[in-house]
């Protein structure tokens, strides 16, 4: 088959758009198809087997100051851009939008030269897809969740008024939801998610196919000769980002009997300041630390310290963290928001189950782990066992070659 | 002065003349009470204007209506009790934006239909002066943007 992947940022280190993007473009080239990609910035690296075609972005929303490109100082009076600059002022998030439009004007010249037998979009959902519909290539798009769950959950925790307008105007929902309904078959990372893009956006679950996830169990491993940190705890993700639920973690960390040290992976950590402002409201100061951005090799060293990694998410759409640290064989406590339960397993078994926005089933879960060493060890044995036989990112792509085949079937 | 400057600085001055003349002769110019001329205009020049004019204003108020009614109906899970700091006067607010924008939206419509001159000057002087400003931003963003180029773009 002809592929043609879209991602509107393409970058593996930016964020979980791009390590879809690679591990799909990856395996797909594997199983022997012609991939090409159209990116936005920042750009993936080149990829073997794999045709990259980039299109520009001038980030306005996230660069507020040196905008202007000496090379090309007049870029932002060009419509697109100038429309996303003054979109970006408003407090919308125009990225997704401006790369549909750019993406459709690539592919409008691609088309010339490359016949696709299928289009599929990674979490954009712009109103240019649309337009794209009209070429008559069977499109698909990968929805990992809705973006209306990170709306309801910025809304569980006070704010003001101002940053309730800035949110509910940053989430374009109308335009996901619209698209949305008009590609031949949305993609999404679980089941739950599934149900919930029934719920948000009214995709009928036979137009949805699920397709898990993949972990790369060759990155991510127990790192033999590592000695365990005692009493140590892992947080990986974005704490700025409410759905994660660190906050619950924070606070069950004041409640557990052993007295617990908890390392927080999160590349923006110089610049979060809601947290930290928790951290010392709760006085434990001198048991967190956050490593800020760190390399894979030593993340994946630091799982392998650590004796238990800990997923305290709202909702998940599927959660790399939990299955990086069940990978590495690291027994996880998760909540059941969204789709952790499908990703973490059997309770007491692959993982440990507790409820969400709860943090004395945290620390109770905690405590459990912490004293019951033989718990701990066989259930991050089983956990690795799981992500080896359920989340691999070949699995992925021949579940995606199927579903790729009944749209196309269907299409004809 | 470097080429892009000048272009910079003239961005700037032709956002700043038309902004100066929009506003003269929209509303400096003007003498509220004794325009007749809009009420004499046949009835599809009147609306070749009012109905962009209409979409617009409309538009604004609707998004502003959605998002108050969005902050007033939202149901989500309570917060931890610990990490309440004050008390959320949120929804109050949210309910005198969605009261202010659908009496602008009537105080609009109104105007429309008895073909009053604020109806279309106020909201063509908002959205005219939010591009205008836009351009001006733009303008001395390229007056004061450093003037070396990145490496790999020096041929």
């Amino acid at each position: 088959m002809k592929i043609c992947l879209m991602s509107y940022r393409g970058n593996p280190y930016c964020g979980g758009q791009g390590i879809y993007l690679m591990y799909v473009a990856r395996e797909l080239v594997k199983l022997g198809h012609e991939v090409h990609a159209i990116v936005g910035p920042p750009y993936p690296f080149e990829m073997e087997g794999v045709t990259l075609h980039r299109v520009s972005n001038h980030n306005y929303f996230n660069v507020r100051k040196d905008f202007i490109k000496p090379h090309k100082p007049f870029a932002s009076l060009l419509p697109l851009n100038f429309y996303e600059f003054v979109a970006s002022k408003f407090g919308i998030f125009p990225e997704i939008e401006t790369f549909s439009v750019r993406a459709f004007l690539k592919l409008k010249e691609l088309l010339k030269e490359h016949r696709f037998d299928i289009i599929h979009d990674n979490q954009c959902l712009g109103y240019g897809f649309l337009l794209i519909n009209h070429f008559g290539v069977p499109f698909v798009s990968t929805l990992h969740h809705p973006l209306s769950i990170d709306r309801s959950t910025w809304f569980e925790y006070p704010s003001t008024f101002a940053l309730k307008m800035k949110r509910i105007l940053y989430y374009p929902l109308l335009m996901q939801a619209i698209v949305s309904n008009r590609l031949d078959r949305i993609i999404t990372v679980s089941h739950d998610s599934a149900r919930e893009i029934n719920r948000a956006f009214g995709v009928p679950m036979e137009r949805q196919s699920v397709v898990y996830n993949g972990m790369d169990a060759g990155i991510f491993y127990p790192v033999k000769g590592v000695k365990n940190r005692k009493n140590s705890l892992i947080f990986v993700g974005n704490v700025e980002d409410r759905k994660k639920g660190v906050i619950y973690l924070l606070k069950a960390l004041t409640l557990t009997k052993n007295k617990v040290h908890l390392t927080i992976v999160d590349g923006g950590a110089p610049n979060r300041n809601y947290v930290p402002r928790w951290i010392d409201r709760f006085g434990i100061q001198d048991r967190v630390t956050f490593t800020g951005k760190i390399p894979l090799e030593r993340l994946v060293e630091l799982y392998s310290r650590t004796e238990i990694a800990v997923c305290p998410s709202l909702y998940e759409g599927f959660g790399f963290p939990a299955a990086e640290a069940m990978a590495c064989e690291v027994p996880v406590i998760a909540a059941t928001g969204g789709a952790l339960p499908e990703v973490v397993g059997e309770h007491m078994k692959t993982g440990y189950l507790v409820p969400p926005r709860d943090p004395e089933a945290l620390a109770e879960g905690i405590d459990y782990l912490i004293d019951n060493p033989d718990a701990r060890r066989k259930m991050g044995k089983a956990a690795r066992r799981r992500v080896l036989a359920t989340f691999t990112w070949e699995n992925a792509a021949r579940e995606m070659e199927k579903v790729y085949e009944e749209v196309i079937g269907a299409h004809r | 002065m470097q080429r892009s400057r000048i272009s910079g600085f003239i961005a700037c001055a032709i956002a700043l003349v038309l902004a100066g003349l929009f506003v003269n002769y929209a509303f400096v110019e003007i003498s509220p009470f004794e325009i007749s001329s809009i009420g004499l205009l046949d009835a599809y020049t009147y609306y070749a204007l009012a109905i962009p004019i209409s979409l617009v204003a409309l538009g604004i108020c609707g998004t502003g209506f959605w998002v108050g009614w969005t902050i007033l109906t939202i149901k989500v899970a309570p917060p931890m009790p610990e990490i309440v700091e004050k008390k959320d006067y949120a929804k109050v607010k949210a309910f005198f934006l969605c009261l202010l924008t659908a009496a602008l939206a009537a105080a609009f419509v109104y105007g429309l239909s008895v073909r009053n001159y604020w109806a279309l000057a106020i909201p063509a002087a908002a959205v005219t002066l939010v591009v205008l400003g836009m351009v001006f931003w733009v303008g001395v963003a390229i007056i004061s943007a450093r003037s070396t180029l990145p490496e790999d773009k020096k041929q």
